[in-house]
């Protein structure tokens, strides 16, 4: 039981749960409790013991109907029967194998029941031919999975290692004994209906096998290949992320929005440090004559900065803009006050968009209005003057996203370091790498003595380590 | 802890069966949930939307169980000296000052400062001992003989120090007192930890306990509780009741009607001899199930229908 129990935790591991080693252990004592033998109490107790979100209990219940798949199979079969009576037909599934419905199958298998009466059956030699002609297909499950533990099955990473696998199980069934007493057979001339019905036999074990292999890819390796695919995702430009990908991006930069904002979620405070608050202890004591048992410390509250975002959408620049968006945006719970304004000539605030849609409608509401004209700085800056500069103060961080590419026109500096001189920190994120500042068009050299912090962005990575900071430091 | 009625926790069916005779109707997996916690001696997380019995499992659980409940209910800025002890401050003071006199005579015949202080030592610390210490919620649970449901209530209302507090509680059955020592449970203890999801609880607290989720119950099992709570209401009514219910938790609203407001509804529905659900009586008694004025500007227009297709 443990062996299974411990498959199972490496399943959901797989999946994305976090199952630590205590809860493996509570599992063992909650399955040798209620016992592996109702499938349904045994989901309940499990899933409380393993699954300790909403979202993971969701994960959970998929998980173990995908584990527990040939548990439910053969109580399907049972109830199944009749049906198939009916549509005998269908011989591509693992069902025929049952002996009790075999008899009703289509001409093939009605040859079967010919040659299992003959003494024929009987004089066979290879255990796997033996088994075959048993036909009880509960035994043959047992034997897959059997032979599979054997080979190492749950080892597989890779899609490209199913057919390999597929043969190992195979192998390990006894496969060559059967082929070897195949061909002996099949020269003598009264034995091709034997022949015949092992022939077809072998291949729906094949296909048993192969689905078999299937699933247990599909609970421990398909997870292995998107991580794989999702770590890679981290790593990429933004600019070169195409659009079919757009969505996984989403989910990750969502994801790891999430996870920067339950690290930052608490109010930190500072406490039991600093100042004697004389007016609160003696208010405290009051109580006990005026002898001070309890003292109260004066604690600040380390508050949350105010974000303004000012990015520039045109270009290449766009594509960045949208992630940084919608990074800060679903940072909400941590980051409550952003204002974020777009501009590639003209600048314009659209948080409301963000407040009113959902990210995508506003993106693209964004993009509409804003993206794709000529890129001036001097503008833009000059427009921002006008509608925010004065609700910039000490509390304030402004980041800035832009390649600093002004068309050869005036950087109209001087807005820019005003904004620095009334913000607690400017953060400038460049798209371009640090090597192809100031080269060109680029007037990055004008505006960067005037930002707290300069920064190359380009990934997820860059986002995620930046915002950190950000919050780490407020 | 020491289970007077160990025949009561045998297997969750009977668990089941007697929660259903106590008059609270569970699902399968709460009444797993009971089972695991008093076999496995492990803490259960139960998380769910408000009103949907998640105080009153623990209630029910002491009441089955014929054990004392001890609750404690968590908000901002509860610390260890409203959750576990705090000394008795003031009786320390009163009796330093009686003692003050009895003082003279202890040391009366002793020769310079070290006998004093050799004669003072001899009495120990009578000041941080068990006379003076106030027991709270948890020291008291910890400390019942044969021990005691505990319910911590909303745990996702305190802060974080006081999670974190409580993993020593949780999994060690200790708590740790400076002055004294460890104490450790005479006999452990059942803990429930109810939290309404307001703030993600980390994953350490959660490692400990079993976890249950309570949703809102489906009909039939809705049915069945009403018919246990309000056993006066007529099968034909309650039916309707509670498929209007469910209808109203699809709809958009910021605060779907739980357990509780449905029985609240069905007792007003009872007071006011209502036979039929009808438009009237709904539009007069709808405040009852929903609490947000919004809400019920977005249900009224759509009772018409809601009601119509009740028959």
């Amino acid at each position: 039981m443990q062996q299974v129990i411990g498959d199972f935790i490496h399943a959901l591991r797989q999946a994305g749960l976090p199952v630590s080693p205590a809860e493996t252990l509570d599992a063992v004592n909650t399955a040798s409790l209620v016992g592996l033998d109702n499938r349904l109490v045994l989901k309940t107790a499990l899933g409380l013991t393993v699954a300790k979100t909403q979202e993971n209990k969701l994960q959970y219940d998929h998980v173990f109907d995908q584990f527990f798949h040939f548990a439910a199979q053969d109580m399907a079969a049972q109830e199944t029967d009749d049906a198939l009576e009916q549509d005998g037909t269908d011989i591509s599934t693992a069902e025929p194998l049952i002996s009790e419905n075999s008899n009703q199958d289509s001409s093939l298998v009605d040859g079967s029941s010919l040659v299992e009466d003959s003494p024929l059956a009987d004089t066979l030699q290879s255990p796997l031919a033996q088994q075959l002609m048993q036909g009880d297909q509960a035994a043959m499950s047992v034997a897959i999975a059997g032979a599979g533990n054997a080979v190492g099955v749950n080892q597989m990473q890779m899609f490209t290692q199913k057919p390999l696998f597929t043969f190992r199980i195979m192998q390990q069934m006894g496969m060559d004994a059967l082929n070897q007493e195949l061909r002996e057979l099949s020269q003598q001339e009264e034995n091709q209906s034997l022949v015949q019905l092992l022939k077809t036999r072998r291949n729906l074990l094949r296909e048993q096998v192969q689905d078999f292999v299937e699933q247990q890819y599909a609970l421990f390796a398909q997870a292995e290949g998107k991580k794989l695919r999702d770590s890679n995702l981290q790593k990429v430009r933004f600019t070169l992320v195409d659009y079919q990908s757009y969505d996984r991006m989403t989910g990750l930069v969502r994801k790891a929005a999430k996870q920067l904002a339950s690290l930052h979620s608490r109010r930190r405070k500072v406490t039991k440090r600093g100042m004697l608050d004389v007016r609160k202890t003696i208010a405290a004591n009051a109580a006990y004559d005026g002898v001070l048992f309890h003292t109260k410390w004066k604690s600040t509250r380390i508050d949350r900065p105010k974000i303004v975002a000012i990015c520039d959408v045109s270009g290449s620049v766009s594509r960045v803009a949208r992630f940084l968006l919608l990074f800060l945006y679903s940072l909400q719970d941590v980051l409550p006050r952003v204002r974020s304004f777009v501009f590639s000539g003209a600048m314009g605030e659209v948080t409301e968009y963000f407040e009113q849609d959902d990210l995508e409608t506003a993106m693209t509401k964004v993009m509409e209005g804003w993206a794709n004209r000529s890129t001036d700085y001097a503008m833009a800056l000059s427009d921002f003057e006008n509608l925010a500069l004065d609700d910039i103060d000490n509390k304030t961080t402004v980041i800035m996203l832009g390649d600093a590419r002004n068309n050869n026109g005036d950087g109209n500096v001087k807005v820019w370091e005003q904004v620095y001189r009334r913000s607690n920190r400017v953060l400038w994120l460049n798209p371009e790498g640090r090597g192809s500042w100031d080269t060109g068009d680029s007037i990055m050299a004008d505006y960067a003595p005037y930002c707290t912090q300069v920064e190359s962005c380009n990934s997820l990575r860059d986002l995620t380590r930046i915002l950190s900071g950000l919050l780490k430091n407020s | 802890m020491i289970i007077k009625h160990k025949d009561r926790i045998a297997s969750p069916e009977i668990v089941k069966a007697g929660f259903d005779d106590l008059g609270y109707v569970c699902s399968e997996a709460i009444a797993m949930a009971v089972y695991l916690a008093c076999q496995l001696q492990k803490p259960i997380l139960v998380e769910g939307p408000p009103g949907v019995g998640k105080t009153e499992l623990a209630k029910k659980t002491a009441e089955y169980l014929g054990a004392p409940l001890i609750r404690m209910q968590c908000y901002e800025g509860l610390d260890e000296s409203k959750a576990l002890y705090e000394w008795k401050y003031g009786k320390q003071l009163l009796y330093t000052q009686v003692l003050k006199d009895q003082l003279g005579d202890v040391m009366r015949g002793a020769k310079g400062l070290d006998e004093s202080v050799e004669r003072l030592q001899q009495f120990g610390d009578i000041f941080y001992s068990e006379q003076f210490l106030e027991t709270r919620p948890l020291l008291q649970a910890l400390r019942e003989d044969d021990g005691a449901i505990l319910l911590i209530d909303e745990i996702d209302k305190s802060d974080q120090e006081f999670e974190a507090f409580l993993l020593e509680l949780l999994s060690e059955y200790q708590v740790s007192i400076p002055e004294i020592g460890t104490i450790k449970a005479t006999s452990k203890p059942i803990v429930f930890l109810t939290s309404n999801n307001t703030r993600e609880l980390g994953d350490a607290l959660k490692r400990r306990c079993l976890h249950l989720y309570i949703p809102f119950p489906d009909p039939k099992l809705e049915s069945q509780i009403i018919a246990s709570q309000v056993p006066e209401m007529a099968e034909n009514l309650r039916k309707q009741l509670v498929n209007f219910v469910a209808e109203l938790r699809d709809m958009a609203l910021k605060k779907e009607p739980a357990i509780s407001e449905s029985i609240d509804w069905a007792r007003a529905l009872m007071l006011l001899n209502v036979d039929e659900l009808e438009v009237q009586w709904v539009k007069d008694t709808l405040n009852l199930l929903l609490k947000y004025q919004d809400d019920i500007e977005v249900v009224e227009p759509e009772l018409n229908r809601l009601v119509r297709g009740l028959k």
